[in-house]
């Protein structure tokens, strides 16, 4: 019963950075194809389920913080390619320094636990 | 769309069965929007396909619809949207409470909003129970009360007579226009969070 609890936990404190991530990882890439994302919250433990991403992407693209275009591929068929709009870019700067301050005040609170 | 080519005829024949559900379960969205979603997960399955070190095509195929998931739940939140936007513009009952449904699963505002609707419902009762029982319902209005439906006062006296079955219904439409705009407010704020 303890464990279903952590398990769930865990996978709630994900999906909340999630988002944060992604914008992050767009950031630092200036452009991406889901895939690539895939791949990249996969390698930080982020995602388990590949198709929980896409409906992610879609939210932040109608939310205005990302724009994506397709681009022909001499392998196969069209990506699709995601980077961060003028809003995306503001938010990510905004959520950067919630994290900071998150952490910090988790350190704080988990020092005085401790203590 | 430029579909996927197998060479193993069972992975053919679960890719095309994939892309088939995925295209009958977009279908309610605007057709663009549905090339987009089928061009989207194609694309997905093409690029996994060719960085799987999987052997066969069909193991490959397999873990990649595995890691996706079903579609019916990975397309349920792109629909949901499209549906309360779709909803929200058209004030079409049956759009919102499909949208509603659909929604409920997010949020439990969307479960308040329901109820809300429903309740509207309770006019429709009072219309019923006023040609039933035209001297029990009404406006009624007393020294000490004001009563709007069914009046359990004997000292109150009906003000609307024959009125109350448009007010009634001038009333819910009033409210029903005012909850959906709540409801179109409560996605753009969504959108903005």
């Amino acid at each position: 019963m303890a464990e279903f609890k952590i398990d769930n936990t865990k996978s709630q404190m994900r999906k909340g950075i999630l988002e944060y991530c992604i914008l992050g990882t767009l950031k630092r890439k200036k452009e991406a194809y889901p895939s690539d994302i895939i791949h990249e919250m996969k390698d930080a433990k982020l995602i388990v389920v590949e198709g929980t991403l896409y409906p992610l992407l879609t939210r932040l693209k109608n939310g205005g913080l990302l724009a994506y275009q397709w681009e022909e591929s001499t392998s196969g068929p069209p990506r699709k390619y995601y980077r961060l709009t003028e809003l995306g870019e503001r938010t990510l700067i905004e959520l950067d320094s919630t994290w900071q301050e998150l952490v910090k005040s988790v350190n704080q609170a988990s020092k005085k636990t401790i203590d | 769309m430029k579909r996927i080519e197998f060479k193993n005829s069972s992975a053919q024949k679960r890719y095309d069965g994939f892309m088939k559900r995925l295209e009958r379960l977009s279908s309610v969205l605007p057709k663009e929007d549905q090339k987009d979603v089928m061009m989207e997960y194609n694309s997905h399955i093409f690029e996994s396909l060719q960085n799987s070190n999987d052997i066969t095509e069909e193991e490959k195929l397999s873990k990649i619809l595995n890691g996706l998931g079903e579609p019916d739940v990975f397309i349920k939140p792109i629909i949901a949207d499209y549906k309360l936007g779709q909803a929200t513009k058209s004030f079409n009952p049956v759009h919102i409470l499909k949208a509603l449904i659909l929604n409920m699963a997010s949020s439990v505002s969307y479960i308040i909003f329901f109820i809300l609707y429903i309740s509207l419902f309770a006019f429709v009762w009072t219309i019923v129970q006023k040609i039933l029982h035209p001297d029990e319902v009404g406006l009624f209005v007393g020294e000490n009360s004001f009563v709007f439906g069914v009046n359990s006062s004997e000292n109150a006296h009906e003000v609307l007579g024959g009125w109350y079955i448009p007010v009634v219904l001038v009333v819910m439409g009033v409210l029903y226009v005012l909850i959906t705009l709540l409801l179109r407010l409560k996605r753009k704020w969504n959108k903005k969070k």
